[in-house]
């Protein structure tokens, strides 16, 4: 049956990687030929005004693994046009960076924002938008239609550097639902700060979260085993669903709005389709090792690839195995023992992550975490240090860059400073991972988007406006 | 390299530990009482700093320890958390820091639920907290929480420094539910309850039936609040409620302590000409309710500024305060000062500030006389990429394993035992 299955799929792959290798730049997106992955609602971001820039006299970490000092970073039409020494200026705004650090955008592979918005009210308790709790399979839940442009938390995030973030479905459905990678540029509708081009992830939850909700609304399952269960009975009816839709010869061949229905769309089977086709990746919220090595035999056995572990607490337990499977980690550098599956976290998990060969990447959950993504690492970096572990800045920056940007299908866009990616780039008043710096100016796309110095380059949520007086009395 | 001489020398000190005495000798030391000090000589006897000068002659048989230049601080404070009431929060049968249901209100005595033997307290003393106010969580009943007590982090033995040492209220941020609804309410039964404390005093009876709301308790718990002899901390983060205290406090002639203080900075000047100090969180800067739209990462610069006595607790989503006790202090202290804090100011506010909030008078500061809590750093405390290499409780230096250590040790990169990490 599986074997089956993945012969299926990989029939499939040929045509869907041709929308998925031209990812189609920018402006021009290409709606990919399948349904299950038409963009509804297409991306309208356009990068904010911006001129030609070059950064000089910069420690220089280029999330690629280098460092470069007294390093000049040169930006041009929104994209890295070189990086090193003595570069051309012509035409070029020039910033010196004389004691400053320069490293690539970060990028928030796990946000709340824009659903769990602040302030939180009563409203939110009762019904909130991190998560459809109406049924534990929310897969055609597309978290994108709930995110509010104007939670005060994204140009926080875009303070404390970052420049790329996903927004994730909560974890006590099973299934959450799609993701959405976002620029943090407050803008008035979710689709102009949606990454043009980014795909999407299907978020997943493993353990204690889902069953415990399950069983306090009396619906799904109760357990980690009816979890498993009910997942690979998920995938099975999506299967057949996939394999009715290419018999009837239905309409996802065809450019949407053509051809006729033989059937019925469903939303929630056309995400868990499109992640058996390989085209939308699971982000997986998953604490302890044994239930992360079930997991991937289950993905191994169904056939869909899960792209990271979220908070992942033990998975320096399972490393290697991690590694092997090129699954990254998204961990927290110090959260432990807030429940019962978070017991056994520890300082060094991701350095432990990192020096199995694996993906380590920092991630938030907060929008408090989410604005000091940089001292994350620092503090996780440090741990693994006195461990033992070589860990310079240089490789320790991608936890936060090129990391996440992996996996996020992302890393031929964004992550690192390497001529013709995008130009997204913190200038750091000092270390990036040292507590006492902040992001001096945060470029995206080449534009400036922020800048600490000028209020004008200060962007505020319209939430904040008309409030009592933020200046002192 | 200096975490094992140290390790060594530990293993080599006879039995007597407290009574002899230690010279920590070629320290960068912040006493925080005075300015640092450069290759100083730390001397402590007898579970007290002794002195503190540069270039001191450790004296005959002290132990000694070369700080080899590293700095060391106090043993930091923390102005409030839930250390030994919580184990496992999402577990509420490991969990003892709140009276969920039931009458009982300013009664509430976290003193009888310590656990010396929480997992979370090794971890907190690896990052550096000697003492701490161990504070009840917001009970069933509006507003009062219950007394907190001061716990101190020995190595071995009994935590709790002085219980009922002060008596907590919260107001606001959606706990006005308990209180049927309204903050009005709840600082209506606020007053209430300190003026039953006070009929209650003059005439030790309640003077007929159903006559007073307080339970005997409660209203005998509250005495010292009025005496002037407890202080009464109350959490709150919307001006007009930081207000109500500050008026709360010069009417009742009573010691308040403000908790939370989102929006204290636009009361600073009020605030510190009422001598009321304020336990915030230096990383607050969102609206996070209604009560926090003034929330600003300058804060505690604004406070300090005005002259307002500052100390620190870290929520970070509730999990900061007992988890990383020691560590999310220090990364708060260390965002305060990237936001216009002083330095000194910000590591006072994790030490000495705490200590004097909380009347504990020879803790906070190495000062002649100090309790023996100290710290060896690795690096600047404020940063919290840095660790202690070591730490002095009571004059001798604590263990630095925990839970944490042996799971690091058993999982450790590379290890190729034929036998699984469990036989490790």
């Amino acid at each position: 049956m599986t074997r089956r299955w993945f012969a299926h799929a990989l029939a499939l792959m040929g045509a869907l990687n041709l929308a998925a290798v031209a990812p189609a730049r920018d402006k021009e997106v290409q709606q990919p030929s399948l349904s299950y992955l038409r963009d509804i609602f297409p991306s309208i971001y356009r990068p904010l005004p911006r001129a030609d820039t070059l950064i000089v006299h910069a420690t220089i970490l280029d999330g690629a693994g280098h460092r470069i000092d007294d390093g000049e970073l040169l930006m041009r039409d929104g994209k890295v046009a070189a990086i090193g020494h003595d570069l051309d200026r012509t035409g070029a705004t020039v910033i010196d960076a004389h004691g400053r650090w320069v490293t690539p955008g970060l990028i928030d592979i796990h946000s709340h924002n824009g659903t769990y918005v602040v302030p939180l009210t009563t409203i939110d308790e009762k019904a909130s938008d991190v998560s459809e709790l109406s049924d534990p399979n929310a897969a055609g839940t597309w978290i994108e239609t709930a995110i509010n442009p104007q939670d005060p938390a994204f140009p926080l995030a875009l303070a404390g550097g970052v420049t790329t973030l996903q927004v994730l479905p909560g974890s006590d459905p099973i299934f959450g639902g799609r993701s959405v990678i976002l620029h943090p540029i407050t803008a008035t509708t979710m689709q102009a700060m949606k990454f043009p081009g980014a795909g999407q992830g299907m978020k997943m939850a493993c353990g204690e979260n889902p069953k415990g909700e399950n069983a306090e609304l009396h619906r799904g399952p109760t357990s980690r085993q009816g979890e498993l269960t009910y997942i690979r009975e998920a995938f099975e009816r999506a299967r057949h669903y996939m394999e009715d839709r290419e018999e009837g010869g239905g309409d996802h061949h065809g450019p949407p709005g053509k051809g006729h229905h033989p059937m019925d769309d469903n939303p929630m089977l056309d995400t868990l389709a499109a992640v058996l086709h390989g085209d939308i990746p699971v982000q997986m919220h998953c604490y302890r090792a044994d239930e992360m090595a079930v997991m991937i035999d289950l993905s191994h056995e169904l056939g869909f690839r899960i792209a990271a572990f979220h908070h992942a607490v033990e998975a320096y337990k399972i490393a290697p195995l991690l590694a092997a499977n090129h699954i990254c980690a998204a961990v927290w550098s110090d959260w432990w023992g807030f429940k019962m599956e978070a017991l056994d976290g520890i300082r060094e998990n991701a350095a432990f992550v990192d020096a199995a060969g694996g993906c380590a990447m920092m991630h938030s959950d907060s929008p408090f975490l989410g604005q000091w993504l940089n001292v994350e690492a620092g503090k996780a970096a440090a741990a693994g240090r006195r461990a033992g572990l070589s860990l310079p800045p240089e490789h320790v920056i991608a936890w936060i860059t090129s990391n996440p940007a992996r996996a996020l299908g992302l890393d031929d866009r964004v992550g690192s400073l390497v001529p013709g990616k995008h130009a997204d780039a913190v200038i750091w008043s000092g270390d990036p991972f040292s507590v006492f710096s902040r992001a001096e100016m945060v470029f995206i796309d080449g534009a400036k988007a922020y800048d600490r110095a000028d209020p004008h380059y200060q962007p505020g949520s319209d939430f904040m406006l008309g409030r009592a007086p933020q200046a002192a009395r | 390299m200096i975490r094992a001489a140290f390790t060594l020398a530990a293993l080599a000190l006879p039995a007597t530990l407290s009574a002899q005495s230690v010279a920590i000798i070629h320290a960068r030391a912040m006493p925080v009482s005075s300015a640092p000090l450069d290759d100083a000589t730390i001397i402590l006897a007898n579970g007290h700093v002794l002195s503190v000068t540069a270039h001191g002659a450790p004296p005959p048989g002290a132990r000694v320890i070369d700080a080899g230049g590293h700095i060391v601080t106090p043993g930091l404070v923390g102005a409030a958390s839930q250390l030994g009431l919580t184990e496992v929060l999402a577990a509420a049968d490991t969990t003892d820091q709140s009276v969920s249901s039931g009458p009982l209100g300013p009664a509430f005595d976290v003193q009888y639920a310590l656990n010396p033997n929480s997992t979370l307290l090794p971890v907190a003393r690896a990052d550096g907290l000697t003492r701490a106010m161990v504070f009840p969580g917001a009970a069933a009943t509006a507003p009062f929480s219950g007394m907190g007590a001061l716990i101190r982090l020995l190595p071995t033995g009994d935590i709790l420094d002085r219980p009922r040492a002060a008596m907590f209220a919260a107001v606001g941020n959606g706990s006005q539910s308990r209180a049927g609804g309204s903050r009005a309410a709840q600082w209506g039964l606020l007053r209430n309850a300190l003026d039953e404390a006070r009929r209650y005093a003059a005439l030790p009876r309640p003077s007929g039936p159903r006559d007073q709301l307080l339970n005997r308790p409660d209203v005998e718990a509250l005495a010292p609040v009025i005496a002037g002899t407890m202080k009464l901390a109350i959490q709150a983060d919307r001006e007009s409620d930081i207000r109500q205290a500050i008026r709360l406090a010069a009417e009742e002639k009573i010691h308040i302590v403000l908790m939370g203080g989102a929006e204290a900075w636009r009361a600073a000047p009020e605030l510190a000409a009422a001598h009321i100090p304020v336990i915030l969180d230096p990383q607050a800067d969102l609206p996070q309710t209604f009560d926090a739209i003034g929330a600003r990462l300058d804060n505690a610069a604004l406070l300090a500024r005005a002259g307002v006595t500052i100390a620190f607790s870290v929520s970070g989503n509730g999990i900061y305060l007992s988890y990383d006790a020691g560590i999310d202090m220090r990364e708060g202290a260390g965002i305060a000062v990237a936001n216009g804090l002083p330095y000194a100011d910000a590591l006072a506010a994790i030490t000495k500030g705490p200590a004097a909030i909380w009347g504990i008078e020879h803790g906070g500061t190495l000062a002649p006389g100090a309790d023996a809590d100290l710290v060896i750093w690795d690096g600047d405390p404020l940063e919290p990429a840095s660790a202690p290499l070591a730490v002095l409780v009571n004059g001798v230096e604590a263990s630095l394993a925990t839970r944490q250590t042996a799971l690091r040790d058993r999982y450790a990169p590379g290890r190729q035992d034929a036998m699984p990490p469990a036989y490790r």
